[in-house]
C-alpha cells in the first residue's frame, strides 16, 4: 500500500511548505514564549548557580538578599564558620545599579564577593578572574564593556580584567563582579557631595564638635564613612553534614535567617517571577488554541478541495480507515513541517531577543508532542467530513 | 454458457415517504452475460443514474432481486455485508469525468485498486502497467493525470476500472467529453477489453455517435426498462 | 518522464539538504551544541607575583605643636606648605602674668644676692670680734693666774669670748640661710624663665606645616593644636594589604606606587616596615612603604595603589588562573580528552597578579588545558575548541 497522504503532501508541496511556514511561525512563536519562560528561571537559577553555595544566610525576618533587602554585619561570617557543619562562610554584596559608559547608562547587578570564596563567576569568556583585592571587575558580556576598559562605579575606576557570560540577576540585568571591599564602599558610601555635606553638618553638632575633647570628631567622622555590612553570607555545607540540618542551627542561634539551595530556588523561581510565569502559561495556552484553530481551518478547508476524490476512493473501496488515516497523516505532516520551521525560526531569532531565550530541547520534544496531539485534534472535523462524503457523489448526478 | 454477469429482477427504489415518496426506479429487468457490452439509454431524470447507482452497490434499492457475478447481492434487502468489498472486487467504474487521484501517477492511480484488494505493491503495479500498455498508454505510466490528454485520461480510467478484473464495469457517460473520434476509441476500448477479460460493461450513454454500436439497448423510461436489440455496428 | 525525475530527486536534495540544516542547526546552537572553549599549553617559565595593597599617604612622624597649658595665642608665624628649621620658632603664645611674675623673681634673686653678702659681712665680723674675744679672754685669765685681775673680771672675759663665739656660730647659720634662700629664688627665676620659653612654640624637627589649627587670638585648652607639622623625611604610604594575601611581603622589597593623582604613573619605592599590629575588622595587613624618591606634588591622605614584587621563580609551571575550578570541593582543571571534558584535580600553589597560578602538582609542561569556555562545563561534555570568545555579546 502508498502512503496517500506522503504522495498528497510531495504533490502539493508548495502548499504545504507555505502553510507550513505560516503555522511554523506561529509554533516558533509559541515556543519562543516557552523559550523567554525558561530563561527567566534560568536567569533564576544563575544567581543560585554562579553563587555556588549551600545555605544562604541573610537578615533575620527577611527574603533576601534577591527577593528583600537583606543586611549582615560583616564579620557574622566569623561566627558562622565556628558552627559544625560549615565548610566555608563567605561575604557578598548585591546592589543594583547603573553604571556609565560613555553615551549609554549600563544597569548591572554589581555583586561584591570575595576572590577565591563563594560567589565568584564560576567561568570566563576571556581575561582572568579579579586578583587584586581593589578596583577591578569582572563583567558579564551583555554589559557591553570590554577587557581592558575602565569603568566607573560610583567614587573609584575599575578596571575590567575578565569577561563572563550568562550572569545575570533574577531581573535579568547583567553582572559585574567585584572585590568585597569595593563593593561594601559602593554600595553603602555616599558620593562626595554626600559625604562632605554629612561632615560639616557633624563639625557644625556643637554636641559633637567640642572643644575640650580632642580627637573626638575624627574618631566620629571615621565611623560614619566606614561600612560593615553585606548582604548575604555564602555558606558551604562540609561534606557529610545535612544542609536542612546547619540552616536551622543557624537560625536558630545566629538570630539569622538561613536558606537551603532548595528553598531559595523556591524563592527565585516561584515568589519572584511567579505572575510573569503564569502571565507567559497564559499565553502559551491562547498560542496552542490558535495554532490548534488554523491547523484545524487548513486541513478541513484541504479536504472540502478534496471531496471529489474522496468520493472516488469510496467508490472504488477505500476502507474509511484509510481516508480518516490519510487525513491524519496530512495534518500530521502539516504540524510536522510548521514544526521543524517553528523550531528553526525559533532558533535562529532566539538570540535577538534582549533578554535570554532559553530552548531546551525536553521543551522542543514537548513541543513537538503538543503539535502533533493539536493537529491529530485539529484534523477530526475533517475526517468527520471526509466519512461523510457519500461515494455516490461520484457518479454522476 | 456462464451465470449472467448482472441478473436484475422487479428492481424498485423510491426515495422518501409517504405523500413525498418518489419512485425513481419501478421494475427493472435486465440480464448481461459476461463479455457482453449494452448500452443503457435514457433521457435525464428517467432513472439511469440511480440504476446505475443501485448496480454499483452505492445506494440501496427499495424491492426487487439483483445478482452480480451469479451471487445474489440484493433480494429485498442487501445479501452481503461488505458492499465496499463487492464494489472493490467485484465492479469497476468509469466515470464522465476520468476521477483520476490527481496526487498519485498514473500507474499508482490504478494500481492503488489491487493495492487496497491486499495486492503488493510491486504486483499492483505490475497489473496497472500491463493493463496501460493493453490500452497503448504505457508510454505515459509514470506521468501526473493532469499532464494526460482528455483521451488518455479515460483510458487510465477504464483501466482502473478492469484492473481487478471485476466481472462487471459501469460507464457513465465515459465519451461525454470527447469528439467522435475519440468517443468511438473508447468504445472500441470497451469492447475489446469485455471480450478479452470476459467482462460485461454496462455504457450509460445518451451519445448519439456511439449508441450504433451497441448490440442490445436497454432504455430506461419512467423507471422501468426496455429492451431494444441495438445496430451493432462496429465502432 | 525525464523532468519528472529531475523534480523528484530536485525535491528529495533540496529535502535532504533542508532536514540537515535543521539538524545541524539544532546540534549546532542551543543547550545541544558542543561548549566552545579556549584552551592553553602549559609551559614552564619565569613567574613573578606580587600583591597588591591600597595605601594612604602618611607621614609617619607627624606633628602637633601646642601648648602645654591653656591660653591665648599671641602670633603664629608660618602658614601650611611652610618649610621649618628645627628650633624655628612657629608660633607664640600669650604669656600674660608671666614677664611680671618674672622680673618679681629676678628681684628676688638679686635681692637674695645682696642678703648673701650682707650675712658674709656679719661672720666677717663676728669672727673678729670672736678673736678679739678670745685673746683678752686669754690675756686675763693668765695674768689672773699671777693675780693682776681678780676672778670675776677673768671670769668676764671668758664670759665675752664665749659670747662672741657663739655670735659667729650665728652669723654663720645666717650666711647659710641666705645662701640656700638664694638658691630657692633663682631655681624659681629659672622656672618662671622656663615657662616663659614655653609660649614659644618652636619646630621639634625640620619639617613642613600641614595645618594651621588656630589663630591668633584663640583660647586653647591644654592639648589642643596650633600647627601641625610632619617629617619629610618619614613620608611614607600605609599600605593595607588583604592578609590572605599578605604572606609573602618583607621589608626591603620593591613596591610599585601610584598615586591617585597620576594614574598610570608609577613611583618606585620599597617596603620600609610591615607592622606587626593589622587590622582585625578590614581583615589586613598594614605594610609601610617609602618612596624611592619622594614626588614633588602630593597630598597627604592621597591613595595610592601599591604593587608590591614578592617572588620570582625562574622554572615554575603555571596556569591561567580563570583555568582553575572547583569541583565537588576539588581544585582542577579541566582538560580535553577525545573532544569531550575531563577534569583533573591539581595542587595549586600562589596566583599571581597578572592571573596566572602555579601548579604544583598534577599537570605537566605540555599539558592542553581549558582555560575560558562559554559556560560552566561538565565532565563529559563536548567541545569546540576555538582561538577566542572574546567577541561574543551576549
Amino acid at each position: 500500500m502508498i502512503s496517500l497522504a506522503g504522495r498528497d503532501i510531495l504533490h502539493h508541496w508548495t502548499k504545504y511548505v507555505f502553510t507550513g511556514v505560516g503555522l511554523g511561525l506561529l509554533i516558533g512563536v509559541t515556543l519562543s514564549m516557552a523559550g523567554i519562560y525558561r530563561g527567566m528561571v534560568d536567569d533564576a537559577q544563575v544567581l543560585l548557580r554562579s553563587s555556588a553555595a549551600d545555605i544562604w544566610v541573610v537578615q533575620q525576618e527577611t527574603l533576601g538578599p534577591y527577593a528583600e533587602p537583606s543586611s549582615v554585619r560583616d564579620d557574622a561570617y566569623r561566627a558562622l564558620l565556628g558552627m559544625p557543619g560549615v565548610a566555608d562562610a563567605a561575604n557578598v554584596t548585591y546592589l543594583t545599579m547603573q553604571i556609565r559608559q560613555g553615551e549609554r547608562d549600563v544597569r548591572v547587578m554589581a555583586v561584591g564577593f570575595e576572590p577565591g570564596r563563594s560567589g565568584e563567576p564560576p567561568f570566563l569568556v576571556a581575561g582572568r578572574g579579579v586578583e587584586r583585592s581593589h578596583y577591578e571587575v569582572v563583567a558579564d558580556v551583555r554589559t557591553g564593556f570590554r577587557l581592558g576598559e575602565r569603568i566607573r562605579i560610583r567614587r573609584q575606576e575599575y578596571e575590567v580584567v575578565g569577561l563572563t557570560r550568562r550572569m545575570v540577576s533574577s531581573s535579568g540585568d547583567p553582572m559585574v563582579f567585584l572585590p568585597l571591599k569595593d563593593a561594601q564602599e559602593a554600595q553603602f558610601l555616599k558620593d562626595n557631595d554626600a559625604i562632605v555635606n554629612e561632615r560639616a553638618r557633624t563639625v557644625a553638632n556643637p554636641g559633637l564638635n567640642r572643644p575640650g575633647v580632642p580627637g573626638l570628631l575624627d574618631a566620629l567622622l571615621a565611623s560614619q564613612t566606614s561600612s560593615r555590612s553585606v548582604n548575604a553570607v555564602l555558606v558551604k555545607v562540609a561534606s557529610g553534614h545535612d544542609a536542612e540540618r546547619v540552616a536551622g542551627n543557624i537560625r536558630r542561634w545566629k538570630h539569622l535567617e538561613a536558606y537551603t539551595w532548595r528553598q531559595m530556588e523556591d524563592i527565585l523561581v516561584s515568589k519572584l517571577i511567579e505572575t510573569s510565569a503564569r502571565q507567559i502559561a497564559t499565553f502559551l495556552v491562547i498560542l496552542a488554541i490558535v495554532s490548534a484553530a488554523i491547523v484545524s481551518f487548513i486541513i478541513y478547508t484541504m479536504t472540502l478541495g478534496k471531496v471529489r476524490e474522496l468520493a472516488v476512493l469510496k467508490l472504488i473501496g477505500t476502507r474509511n480507515r484509510t481516508i480518516a488515516a490519510m487525513i491524519l497523516q496530512q495534518s500530521l505532516g502539516l504540524g510536522l513541517i510548521g514544526f521543524v520551521i517553528g523550531k528553526t525560526v525559533a532558533t535562529l531569532w532566539a538570540p535577538y531577543f534582549p533578554k535570554y531565550v532559553l530552548l531546551l530541547p525536553g521543551d522542543a520534544v514537548r513541543g513537538l508532542a503538543a503539535t502533533m496531539v493539536v493537529c491529530a485534534i485539529a484534523s477530526l472535523v475533517a475526517i468527520r467530513v471526509a466519512l461523510k462524503v457519500d461515494p455516490a457523489t461520484a457518479i454522476g448526478g | 454458457m456462464d451465470a449472467p454477469a448482472i441478473e436484475v429482477r422487479g428492481l424498485g427504489k423510491r426515495y422518501g415517504e409517504g405523500d413525498a415518496a418518489v419512485d425513481a426506479l419501478k421494475g427493472v429487468d435486465m440480464t448481461i452475460a459476461p463479455g457482453e457490452v449494452v448500452g443503457l439509454i435514457g433521457p435525464s431524470g428517467s432513472g439511469k443514474s440511480t440504476l446505475l447507482k443501485c448496480l454499483g452497490a452505492v445506494i440501496e434499492p427499495t424491492k426487487g432481486f439483483m445478482a452480480l457475478g451469479g451471487v445474489p447481492v440484493f433480494d429485498g434487502g442487501w445479501k452481503i455485508r461488505d458492499l465496499r468489498g463487492l464494489r472493490r472486487d467485484s465492479i469497476g467504474f468509469v466515470f464522465q469525468a476520468p476521477y483520476l487521484i490527481p496526487f498519485l501517477d498514473v500507474t499508482d492511480n490504478i494500481a492503488l485498486l489491487p493495492m487496497l484488494a491486499g495486492k503488493p505493491n510491486r504486483e499492483a503495479r505490475r497489473m496497472a502497467v500491463e493493463l496501460l500498455e493493453a490500452l497503448d498508454v504505457g508510454h505515459r505510466a509514470k506521468a501526473s493525470p493532469a499532464e494526460l490528454s482528455g483521451g488518455e485520461q479515460q483510458r487510465v480510467a477504464i483501466a482502473r476500472a478492469l484492473v481487478n478484473r471485476p466481472p462487471i464495469v459501469l460507464a457513465d457517460e465515459p465519451t461525454a467529453p470527447l469528439d467522435s473520434e475519440r468517443a468511438l476509441n473508447v468504445v472500441r476500448i470497451l469492447n475489446r477489453m469485455a471480450e478479452q477479460y470476459r467482462t460485461a460493461i454496462i455504457v450509460v450513454t445518451h451519445d448519439e455517435k456511439i449508441i450504433p454500436t451497441f448490440r442490445r439497448i436497454y432504455r430506461i423510461r419512467d423507471g422501468r426498462t426496455y429492451e431494444e436489440a441495438g445496430e451493432g455496428r462496429a465502432a | 518522464m525525464n523532468r519528472r525525475v529531475v523534480r523528484a530527486v530536485g525535491l528529495a536534495v533540496l529535502g535532504l539538504v533542508l532536514l540537515t540544516g535543521f539538524v545541524l542547526l539544532m546540534v549546532r546552537s542551543g543547550p545541544l551544541a558542543p561548549v566552545r572553549v579556549t584552551t592553553a599549553v602549559l609551559e614552564r617559565g619565569a613567574f613573578e607575583n606580587a600583591v597588591f595593597g591600597i595605601g594612604t599617604v602618611e607621614a609617619e612622624r607627624a606633628y602637633a605643636i601646642g601648648p602645654t597649658s591653656p591660653g591665648r595665642i599671641l602670633a603664629v608665624h608660618v602658614d601650611v606648605g611652610s618649610e621649618v628649621r628645627a628650633g624655628q620658632l612657629l608660633a607664640e603664645m600669650d604669656p600674660v602674668e608671666l614677664d611680671a611674675r618674672l622680673a618679681a623673681s629676678r628681684a628676688a634673686s638679686a635681692r637674695a644676692v645682696h642678703a648673701l653678702a650682707s650675712a658674709g659681712a656679719q661672720v666677717r665680723d663676728a669672727e673678729v670680734r670672736q678673736e678679739l674675744a678670745a685673746r683678752n679672754a686669754r690675756r686675763y685669765a693668765s695674768l689672773g693666774e699671777r693675780a693682776f685681775f681678780s676672778d670675776a673680771a677673768v671670769e668676764a672675759k671668758r664670759q665675752e669670748a664665749d659670747s662672741a663665739g657663739a655670735q659667729l656660730q650665728a652669723a654663720r647659720a645666717q650666711l647659710d640661710a641666705a645662701r640656700m634662700d638664694l638658691q630657692r629664688l633663682d631655681a624659681e627665676r629659672v622656672a618662671v624663665e622656663r615657662q616663659r620659653a614655653n609660649v614659644r612654640l618652636a619646630a621639634p624637627v625640620a619639617g613642613v606645616v600641614t595645618a594651621r589649627d588656630a589663630e591668633p587670638g584663640t583660647t586653647l585648652v591644654a592639648g589642643q593644636s596650633v600647627l601641625r607639622m610632619v617629617d619629610l623625611a618619614s613620608v611614607r604610604v600605609r599600605t593595607r594589604i588583604d592578609q590572605g594575601r599578605s604572606g609573602g611581603v618583607r621589608a626591603g622589597q620593591a613596591a610599585s606606587i601610584v598615586l591617585r593623582s597620576r594614574p598610570g604613573f608609577a613611583v618606585a619605592g620599597k617596603v620600609s616596615r610591615v607592622e606587626l599590629n593589622g587590622d582585625a575588622v578590614t581583615e589586613e595587613r598594614i605594610v609601610q612603604v617609602v618612596f624611592d624618591e619622594l614626588p614633588k606634588d602630593f597630598a597627604f591622605g592621597e591613595l595610592a595603589e601599591v604593587t608590591i614584587a614578592t617572588s620570582r621563580g625562574a622554572d615554575v609551571l603555571a596556569v591561567p588562573g580563570a583555568a582553575v575550578h572547583e569541583q565537588d570541593g576539588r581544585r582542577g582543571v579541566w582538560t580535553v580528552a577525545d573532544g569531550a571534558t575531563a577534569f583533573v584535580p591539581v595542587r595549586t600553589g600562589e596566583a599571581s597578579l597578572d592571573g596566572r597560578t602555579v601548579v604544583l602538582e598534577g599537570l605537566q609542561a605540555g599539558d592542553r588545558i581549558i582555560v575560558h569556555s562559554e559556560r560552566e562545563l561538565r565532565a563529559g561534555e563536548r567541545v569546540a575548541v576555538v582561538e577566542s570568545l572574546e567577541g561574543m555579546r551576549r
